[in-house]
């Protein structure tokens, strides 16, 4: 592909203003979460995305995924490895989880992909909830060396691999072929392309993605009082929202989206609390059924009316004229 | 034996609410061809409207069902007047279960929270005179809202299957299922059976709410659970196969029951998903279904 020089000028820019960030000014611990919850969300979100937004699977067990990749993070570390190692072997297991499921379901068309992922999340946290009952928690040791900064980083870096990750596939034949999927299934089938391999083949890849911001998450959080909260379905409906809301099957929509919904539940949550969740499901309802290409989509929309009114200004102009 | 025997009591009792909630699911998901993940969550409505019924006017639990049939007959109008009609302008079935998947996962949130705050997290359950009581029978012991329950259920699917089978409506409902667009060119009301189908749907999960609110008892989220094991039995039943899921339920019921005795209770779920991952792989079409 020709190598847009003036976009890569503005990417690099943008990726070397966060990491200057903490080096040049110490911002609050408050502001520092924030941005480390935006970036877990951002590349939840871009992994919901490949599965959902180009390749047309819904699923709904992203939580399974996340919960994995903390839990064997969490545990890969307590045991000594190096944080960086673990996240990846997060992944990996993640990558494992999801073969079981996605193998049997993703064979047949329909709904046994969405049920099965739904019923992995559910069955992780029963399981994970009665295997650990006790408070999972990292040693005192690791505690006292608590900083922020390395948080940030790591959770940044996962957030560009993820970014890096839906850009390369897409202009890449794996992601012409998921969306061929996402298009037309018969159509695909017949074309070609083999639509199981390619419809596993990219729940993998989400997965991981998924399976690695659960190690940042891990990371970040050091313990949990409840390890099931990981598992909890808000893990999977967020994200979805996020990619919902900035425009499914585009590289920067969930990246919007997940920056509104971070901030959005930063203002409601400490004023609402649980009706926040109310008010996000029914904003999800709505921009599903009135807008389902989300921001992105009426960003288009916008510029599209823009020219429509600017053509006709002109054809009013040169009938006055005339 | 006599352990397992009353394992079997208690497996087919919960497997007639399984098959209960299942038939709900499934004709929504046969004749429109939507998924409905807020079924659960409707069956914990139907049970706390059950649950204020007792509470402030002393209604039985299973003298308030006609009431939670109506009260969900009309929140499954509004349901589907509100979320699930603007569905139908899309233009195949494939966008459509897709996107009714995210709506009701969006109303499980709304549903979840709201029963939260409306009736706090704590587990709430209905006491009446013959709630402790049980009759012996073969060396099992029946509770008598287990037995009433099981019955309730029985009566509700054959009442669904006369519904489905021996009336107009029924007709309607079976003609939409196999093609919606011969169907309505046949001159029937594509979308008032649509309507009308809805409102049975969640009147079903209403009843199960009070079956479950009168034996076990609920919380805002245990929702999910049930759903989730309505789901496979929905599976093991095989597509649009209403007959067979009553049946399916029992014996989703009775697997979760003996498996209870040798894994332990909290593993029912996991029974449920290697069940669910067997069925799709070995037979994909139901247990029911002859031709593959």
């Amino acid at each position: 592909m020709a190598i847009n020089w003036k976009k890569l000028l503005i990417i690099g820019l943008i990726v070397a203003v966060f990491i200057a960030i903490p080096l040049v000014m110490k911002l609050r611990t408050n502001i520092m979460n924030l941005m480390i919850t935006l970036f877990i969300y951002i590349t939840l979100s871009q992994s919901w995305n490949i599965i959902g937004g180009y390749t047309g699977q819904i699923n709904l067990g992203l939580a399974a995924f996340f919960g994995c990749g903390v839990l064997i993070t969490h545990f890969l570390w307590e045991s000594g490895m190096p944080i960086y190692f673990a996240v990846v072997g997060g992944g990996l297991s993640a990558v494992i989880l999801a073969g079981i499921i996605g193998l049997p379901t993703l064979r047949l068309r329909g709904v046994y992909f969405a049920i099965g992922t739904f019923a992995l999340a559910q069955v992780c946290r029963t399981v994970v909830g009665n295997t650990f009952a006790r408070m999972v928690q990292m040693p005192a040791s690791y505690i006292a060396s608590y900083s922020i900064v390395p948080r940030y980083y790591l959770a940044l870096i996962v957030a560009i691999i993820a970014i890096a990750v839906v850009y390369f596939l897409i202009n890449s034949k794996l992601g012409l072929a998921m969306m061929a999927i996402r298009d037309d299934e018969v159509a695909a089938q017949v074309s070609g392309v083999n639509i199981f391999k390619y419809k596993v083949l990219a729940l993998l890849i989400s997965a991981f993605l998924a399976g690695l911001a659960g190690g940042v998450y891990a990371f970040f959080r050091l313990s949990f009082m409840y390890i099931t909260a990981v598992f909890s379905h808000t893990w999977t409906f967020e994200p979805i929202m996020s990619v919902i809301i900035g425009g499914s099957g585009t590289l920067i929509g969930p990246i919007l989206g997940s920056i509104f919904l971070v901030v959005l539940s930063e203002i409601f949550a400490l004023k609402l609390g649980e009706a926040h969740l109310i008010i996000f499901g029914i904003l999800f309802i709505l921009v599903v059924l009135y807008s389902p290409h989300g921001l992105v989509g009426s960003v288009d929309k916008a510029r599209q009316l823009l020219t429509h009114i600017n053509r006709s200004i002109s054809k009013l102009r040169g009938e006055i004229q005339a | 034996m006599g352990i397992v025997i009353q394992a079997a009591a208690y497996g087919i009792v919960v497997g007639a609410v399984y098959g209960l909630i299942a038939l709900g699911l499934s004709l929504l998901t046969g004749v429109m061809k939507f998924l409905n993940i807020a079924h659960g969550s409707l069956v914990i409505l139907g049970g706390y409207i059950s649950f204020w019924l007792f509470k402030l006017w002393g209604i039985d639990t299973y003298l308030s069902i006609p009431l939670v049939i109506i009260a969900m007959f009309l929140v499954g109008l509004v349901l589907y007047k509100l979320a699930l009609s603007p569905l139908l302008k899309l233009p195949n079935i494939g966008m459509r279960i897709d996107t009714s998947m995210l709506i009701t996962f969006g109303l499980v949130y709304i549903l979840d929270n709201a029963m939260t705050i409306l009736w706090t997290p704590n587990a709430r359950s209905v006491v009446t005179s013959y709630t402790g009581e049980s009759l012996g029978f073969l060396g099992a012991k029946f509770s008598v809202t287990g037995l009433l329950g099981l019955g309730v259920a029985i009566l509700t699917a054959v009442a669904l299957y006369f519904l489905l089978s021996r009336t107009y409506f029924g007709k309607h409902v079976r003609a939409i299922s196999q093609d919606a667009e011969a169907a309505s060119l046949c001159g029937i009301n594509v979308h008032r059976t649509y309507l009308i189908s809805c409102g049975i749907a969640i009147a079903l999960a209403g009843v199960a709410g009070v079956i479950i609110i009168s034996c076990y008892s609920i919380t805002p989220n245990s929702g999910l659970s049930w759903l989730l094991i309505s789901f496979v039995v929905m599976v093991l039943a095989g597509e649009g196969n209403i007959k067979a899921i009553l049946p399916a339920g029992f014996i989703m019921g009775l697997l979760e029951s003996v498996s209870a005795l040798a894994v332990g209770a909290p593993y029912r779920e996991v029974v449920a998903l290697i069940m669910f991952i067997l069925v799709l792989m070995f037979r994909p079409q139901g247990l029911f279904t002859k031709r593959g």
